[in-house]
């Protein structure tokens, strides 16, 4: 989808925060990302219906809300399109119903935890890939409606494939809960192909994309 | 289950946002009570999580990384064949680190790592990222104007030094393995490790100092 997430390359934002170098400024925020470690997201959420939920926010505020506000809301969204909650239970801030308390988890039982959060996006296909190292690929200029990972400024342009990663799980298909593998490769863009003559020649910009992000 | 549905999502985003409280330190309260409620987290766990993000999972896991590959030339030849697998050796596999790839700064190349999407960041390898890296102007501005933005961090790059961008548009997550500072001939990896920068390893910082400041 073209939304306002697709921020690279917007001009006109100013300088960098580079003193903000803190990961968390509230205790809200620490407490939001704790939150977020454990498997509190509807069962048959998928990262990529994640990401394309935040990405669903009203314009303004997805350019306006803090980082850990904007995961917040999108929980609650989640959990309310799931129907697992309901809006009344959100304004009282307690469950009409509540359940049986999760067990209490130990330092060192989350830390082991965090070790299995790790996670395997590969997956096996039958279907040969197209491509193969150094060699040129073209991006497509239009895109699906829904979730995509082919960015805006790297849109109808031609990079060279500096590394293919077998099939992993598409992205695209992901937001819609499906799994489908498709072949990915890392293409490099020299920063004239996508900035114009001014941009430095020695320059470039890689990407991640799948096999049908390309004509 | 998920509706997977753009429309509906969208609808109940407004229709949250115009209900939901402000400020946002009320709204996670409310989403805690929740999920603790629902019986999915305990309270305590939370404070764990907390607790292991601010002292064990971060930078410093990062810096023990490329220390070790500045003083062991086997692992830095596997960590840049696959990091991955080689951050296994500290038990530093994690979130988002699972398809992790390592490139290396040279004198002639230096790497910028961005997620212009969302924000992705190698999470069980550095940490949290820090706020100017889930910042809109970093990520509009770094594929765009890499050379503009290093020098706002300092770096000023010769024209003989080409930029590499990174943007992380899938599940692959980029460390930068810095340059190895001056000075440093003989220093054990602890001491190493301290020179190591988590900017160097997103790619804001370039020139490692021996003296810590």
């Amino acid at each position: 989808m073209d939304g306002i997430h697709d921020l690279g390359g917007k001009q006109g934002f100013g300088p960098i925060p580079i003193g903000d170098n803190v990961c968390f400024h509230h205790d809200w925020e620490r407490r939001m990302w704790a939150i977020a470690r454990s498997d509190v997201l509807p069962p048959g959420c998928t990262i990529d219906w994640f990401r394309h939920s935040i990405e669903t926010m009203a314009p303004g505020n997805y350019l306006t809300l803090a980082y850990f506000n904007k995961w917040c809301t999108t929980h609650l969204m989640l959990a309310l399109d799931a129907e697992l909650i309901t809006l009344d239970e959100i304004a009282a801030g307690h469950m009409d119903t509540p359940a049986e308390p999760a067990p209490a988890l130990t330092l060192d039982q989350v830390i082991a935890a965090g070790r299995k959060q790790t996670r395997d996006f590969s997956c096996e296909t039958m279907t040969p890939a197209r491509f193969g190292l150094n060699d040129t690929v073209t991006t497509r200029r239009h895109i699906n409606a829904n979730h995509t990972r082919l960015p805006a400024y790297a849109r109808n342009a031609t990079g060279t494939v500096i590394r293919h990663h077998g099939a992993h799980l598409l992205a695209d298909k992901g937001a819609q809960g499906l799994h489908e593998a498709e072949h990915l490769y890392t293409v490099s863009f020299g920063a004239p192909e996508l900035w114009g003559k001014d941009a430095n020649p020695i320059d470039t910009v890689t990407l991640e994309l799948w096999e049908s992000y390309f004509v | 289950m998920p509706t997977f549905s753009s429309d509906k999502a969208a609808t109940i985003h407004r229709h949250l946002h115009s209900h939901l409280p402000s400020d946002p330190a009320l709204r996670v309260k409310a989403l805690e009570s929740l999920v603790v409620e629902r019986g999915l987290v305990a309270p305590e766990t939370l404070d764990a999580w907390v607790q292991a993000y601010s002292e064990h999972i971060g930078p410093m896991r990062g810096a023990q990384v490329v220390a070790r590959a500045w003083n062991n030339a086997a692992f830095k030849a596997r960590l840049l064949d696959n990091a991955a697998e080689a951050i296994k050796d500290f038990g530093f596999e994690g979130s988002a680190t699972g398809h992790l790839i390592a490139v290396e700064n040279t004198d002639t190349s230096h790497n910028l790592v961005v997620c212009t999407l969302c924000s992705c960041y190698p999470f069980s390898i550095l940490g949290m990222s820090p706020s100017w890296y889930k910042s809109i102007e970093y990520r509009a501005r770094a594929v765009r104007e890499p050379r503009a933005v290093l020098a706002e961090f300092g770096v000023v790059l010769g024209d003989d030094v080409a930029v590499r961008v990174w943007d992380s548009t899938a599940e692959i997550r980029y460390i930068v393995l810095p340059q190895r500072p001056p000075g440093t001939d003989g220093w054990d990896t602890e001491a190493l490790a301290k020179t190591v920068t988590r900017n160097a390893m997103i790619g804001t910082d370039r020139v490692l100092k021996a003296q810590v400041e």
